[in-house]
């Protein structure tokens, strides 16, 4: 059993990086541009201490009145000052950098619980299927949002670890949902039923044979997850609800909004953390559809594979 | 027989919706009591920090304790809980509200519910009629430019949220062409009445608003629907279709759309159903005083009662909508039959 | 006796276009049916069959398209006509039976409106009319009247695959591609669908193309028969001439290996089809060939004629 085991990794292993070269050198449009605009993102993120030295030296972008305020963009300020006189592109930036890292952290918290959950209820069925479908079918139902909302309301410092937990218990149900779908329609396959016939555990048949074809999907899910975290977090930012200590993209547009930015026509003031969040949730929903035409079952039909 | 199998089913499907209804205003119960720190302390701190009134701590205890009888927030979980649901269920009371004491929660929420109706439900069903259609050409037109173009404007416009596309437009509207009005249901000068004056101004100051749900809310439909049309497009009975010849318009409306609409439908009546949560952040970009407005405004001032009558209503319909479309899909979809196979 | 052509395929090629590059699912070929005939396609699945009747018919839709090759029709080419022109001999002259007959109805709409649907976008009769022909064709396929007030689910997939036949012979086409008639049906049910196929050619003369991998299939229905492999045509000929003295390698190998009750075991043939992606240089069989030479290997051999009946693409045959 152990050999037809690893005879099978090493079957699937090669299959996959064969494969995923071959993914990687013909990609689907969507998904480069999105893979790009992810990279320049996380670029940006990753390298906001060294950028921000560069601009501001050793002090922290948040710190208020090194500057005049509202200064229109320059060579010194590429976006100008807000209200307080902090240089906007490197505020920018920082929003940038903790929303980012919410979302990913979040993202991921959300999608090991839905990726868990779908395949306990997939993979086993019967009674623990109907209860967590249960428990998934009304998270997805009852408005959460406010629920979120009223939590943040009452904890008004945490760190980023407990913000992203608490949004993660809020968005794992869609990935749980597209998880479980693909356990079913996999576990009926005749490799799985072989697999079974050839005595190997149920973490085996998990690992070897269900999880390869369902890992899209996770893809697809963690890009989902983490879409919907940062959407939430910069909610409840964007009406002052957010913790207060953490400074995101979503805090931005709640001070840009609360000093009348808008009415005002102060664009600079704006334009950054608006660009840069449609970007993190272009990038990924350009990801999740480049993956899914990729790994549309009808298209693979099609060709006759 | 059949008659009997529909009751059971009926009555299966309504117990099923008390059921979750129960668990759901239950959880959103509990929800509430359990975040840690005391609204009401919180509300007295305020008061004092606020330097309104001087009071000691014996005397805070004691406004603390008439507070908390004005607001329901008396004795034990179980008490508190069955008293405020036979409030609510009795005598329709959702309990008194901090943001504008003494006026009860219902109260407010009759007074916010009509703003967000009327303007969720016209933007709602237009962006769905709108969306469906163009969805449905581009989908039919696949792999064309046309198709590609439309599609990928729609995909990054519906990800962006509504309230940064509302940002946009008032920037575009109100301070570059100074066409539009920034905030407000109507002017301030005018007072609610049945006239023509102030319809008009209602839709005018709705314009913004409906504008941006609209265009992001469009674009959500047009990928969903594109993306049921393609699918479709890849089902033997369009190809079938296809191979008898049939002419275009008889294969997009009987074969195409007809199929496609079903899935659209539940998604419409949720999308209605989940109006009275109003839209939180749009209403609150605009100031437009409806039930998103409302539900931000006690959220900020901690407003123990009004934030749990939001989302109890918004619970109940958003159910009951689910309910409805259950007990009416099977006629739209003959696959499905009460009580199932 | 003399034989009318009626349908002819010219070095037909169908492609489809992916990541990994063409697929060349049907590449170069050409046969012909003759007016009130049943003429089988037979292979493996996988070798193109079912992509052929689409290009035929004029289905294939991107990423698939038809590099070269010419579908030759009562006269007219159907690959050079208009969508219009096409969608006018759709089922006035020639009907499809798809494979999946399963899937192949409108599971929201009547049966009698789909069958109705294809009668009055071709005719000028009116709507009541329709609706008498429709429900009188369902009678001559064997279904109860009942059936064209059902919807789909209501129905077996045999009587579903008659309902397709019906409405393929609503308006009498001269010919009638059926793809897989009898895949995913009972013993039964495959039975009383190809008589009924059958019938199709002795009570209404019209011509009858049946594709299938499965060998019972030709022999209870079939004139004549066309052997596909890897894409190509390798064998044409009368049925039972072709069973009694196969010429091809391939066929060889696929009449030997269909069961034949006495024989205690079944000779496969050895090796993996190839892939669409990548055919096999020099003659698509040789891998599998157990007669392969050198100049199979490099030459790629075309049909050629063996008799006045019978055609095969093999460079061993004399």
């Amino acid at each position: 059993m152990n050999n037809l085991a690893r005879f099978n990794l090493a079957k699937q292993v090669k299959l996959y990086i064969t494969k995923g070269i071959q993914d990687v050198l013909r990609l689907n449009s969507k998904l480069k541009i999105g893979m790009l605009i992810l990279l320049v993102i996380s670029a940006l993120a990753i390298l906001e201490p060294v950028i921000n030295q560069a601009i501001l030296g050793p002090i922290s972008p948040i710190t208020p009145g090194i500057f005049k305020p509202l200064l229109k963009p320059s060579r010194e300020h590429l976006l100008g000052t807000d209200l307080l006189g902090r240089d906007l592109l490197a505020l920018s930036l920082h929003g940038l950098k903790y929303s980012f890292l919410i979302g990913i952290v979040a993202g991921f918290l959300s999608s090991f619980i839905g990726i868990v959950i779908g395949f306990i209820s997939g993979y086993k069925g019967g009674i623990y299927d109907s209860i967590l479908r249960t428990i998934t079918d009304f998270m997805i139902i009852i408005p959460t949002w406010p629920i979120l909302a009223i939590l943040a309301t009452y904890i008004k410092f945490m760190r980023i670890e407990g913000l992203a937990m608490i949004l993660a218990i809020f968005t794992w149900p869609l990935s749980a949902r597209i998880i479980r779908g693909q356990v079913l329609s996999l576990k009926e396959r005749p490799y799985v039923d072989l697999a079974k016939v050839t005595n190997l555990s149920d973490f085996e048949i998990i690992f070897l044979e269900l999880m390869p074809n369902i890992l899209p999907y996770i893809g697809v899910g963690i890009g989902n997850s983490v879409i919907g975290a940062v959407l939430a977090e910069t909610g409840l930012e964007v009406i002052g609800l957010g913790p207060g200590n953490i400074v995101t993209l979503g805090t931005l547009l709640n001070w840009a909004l609360g000093f009348g930015a808008v009415i005002m026509g102060n664009w600079n003031i704006l334009i950054a953390p608006v660009l840069f969040l449609i970007s993190i949730f272009l990038s990924f929903n350009l990801v999740n559809v480049g993956l899914d035409e990729i790994y549309n079952p009808r298209l693979k039909k099609v060709t006759g594979e | 027989m059949k008659r009997r199998s529909l009751v059971t089913w009926l009555l299966t499907r309504i117990g099923w919706y008390i059921l979750t209804l129960w668990s759901a205003v239950t959880v959103a119960f509990i929800t509430f009591r359990l975040v840690p720190g005391n609204p009401i302390g919180a509300y007295v701190t305020q008061l004092m920090q606020q330097g309104k009134y001087e009071i000691n701590p014996v005397e805070a205890e004691k406004l603390i304790n008439e507070y908390k009888k004005t607001f329901g927030l008396e004795g034990d979980l179980l008490t508190q809980y069955i008293c405020y649901f036979k409030e609510v269920i009795f005598h329709h009371n959702l309990g008194v509200s901090f943001i504008s004491f003494p006026t009860p929660v219902q109260v407010l929420i009759i007074r916010a519910l009509p703003w967000t109706i009327a303007l969720l439900s016209e933007t709602t069903v237009f962006s769905w009629l709108l969306g469906n259609i163009i969805g449905i050409i581009v989908g039919w037109k696949r792999g064309t430019k046309v198709d590609s173009v439309v599609t990928s404007l729609a995909l990054v416009f519906s990800q962006i949220p509504y309230y940064i596309v509302a940002v946009v437009l008032i920037l575009l509207f109100v301070y570059i062409t100074g066409t539009l009005p920034p905030r407000g249901a109507y002017s301030s000068t005018l007072y609610p009445e049945f006239s023509l004056t102030f319809f008009l101004d209602v839709a005018y100051h709705a314009v913004l608003p409906s504008l941006s749900l609209i265009l992001v809310g469009l674009c959500g439909w047009l990928i969903s629907m594109r993306s049921l049309a393609v699918s479709i497009l890849g089902e033997d009975y369009l190809l079938f279709a296809q191979a008898k010849g049939l002419k275009e318009h008889r294969i997009l409306s009987r074969y195409l759309f007809r199929n496609a609409l079903l899935p659209q439908i539940t998604g419409l009546a949720i999308a209605l159903g989940s109006i009275v949560n109003g839209a939180y952040l749009v209403e609150y970009v605009f100031n437009y005083p409806g039930m998103g407005y409302l539900f931000v405004t006690a959220l900020g001032r901690l407003d123990y009662n009004t934030i749990q009558g939001c989302v109890m209503l918004t619970i109940f319909t958003v159910l009951t909508a689910i309910l409805l479309i259950d007990i009416t899909y099977p006629l739209l979809d003959p696959r499905i039959r009460y009580g199932g196979e | 006796m003399e034989k009318v052509k009626l349908l002819e395929v010219k070095n037909l090629k169908v492609y489809y276009n992916s990541i990994w590059g063409d697929y060349k699912s049907v590449d170069d070929v050409s046969f012909i049916a003759y007016e009130g005939e049943v003429l089988s396609i037979a292979g493996e699945s996988g070798c193109g069959k079912s992509t052929l009747v689409d290009g035929i018919l004029g289905l294939i839709k991107p990423p698939g398209y038809i590099p070269s090759g010419e579908v030759i029709f009562e006269g007219k080419d159907l690959l050079k006509l208009s969508s219009e022109e096409l969608r006018k001999i759709r089922w006035t002259k020639i009907a499809y039976v798809p494979q999946g007959a399963m899937n192949s109805l409108n599971p929201v709409i009547k049966i009698e409106e789909q069958m109705i649907d294809s009668i009055l976008d071709h005719t000028n009769i009116s709507r009541e009319e329709a609706r008498k022909l429709a429900i009188s064709r369902l009678k001559e396929v064997g279904l109860p009247v009942e059936v064209a007030e059902m919807y789909p689910h209501e129905l077996s997939g045999g009587m579903k695959q008659r309902v397709i036949i019906a409405t393929a012979i609503a308006l009498k086409p001269k010919l009638v591609i059926a793809d897989e008639p009898t895949t995913a049906l009972d013993v039964v049910a495959q039975k009383g669908i190809l008589q009924l196929l059958r019938s199709l050619k002795e009570d209404y003369g019209i011509t009858v193309i049946v594709v299938s991998h499965d060998f019972a299939v030709h022999a209870q229905i079939a004139d004549r028969i066309a052997i596909m492999y890897a894409g190509k045509i390798v064998e044409v000929g009368p049925i039972y001439d072709v069973f009694k003295n196969p010429l091809h390698p391939y066929t060889k190998g696929l009449i030997s290996s269909i069961p034949v009750i006495g024989k205690s075991y079944i000779k496969g043939i050895p090796g993996l089809a190839p892939s669409p992606l990548n055919w096999p240089s020099g003659c698509r069989f040789h891998p599998r060939c157990p007669f392969a030479s050198e100049k199979c290997r490099n030459v790629e051999p075309i049909l050629k004629e063996f008799n006045s009946e019978r055609y095969v693409a093999c460079h061993l045959s004399r």
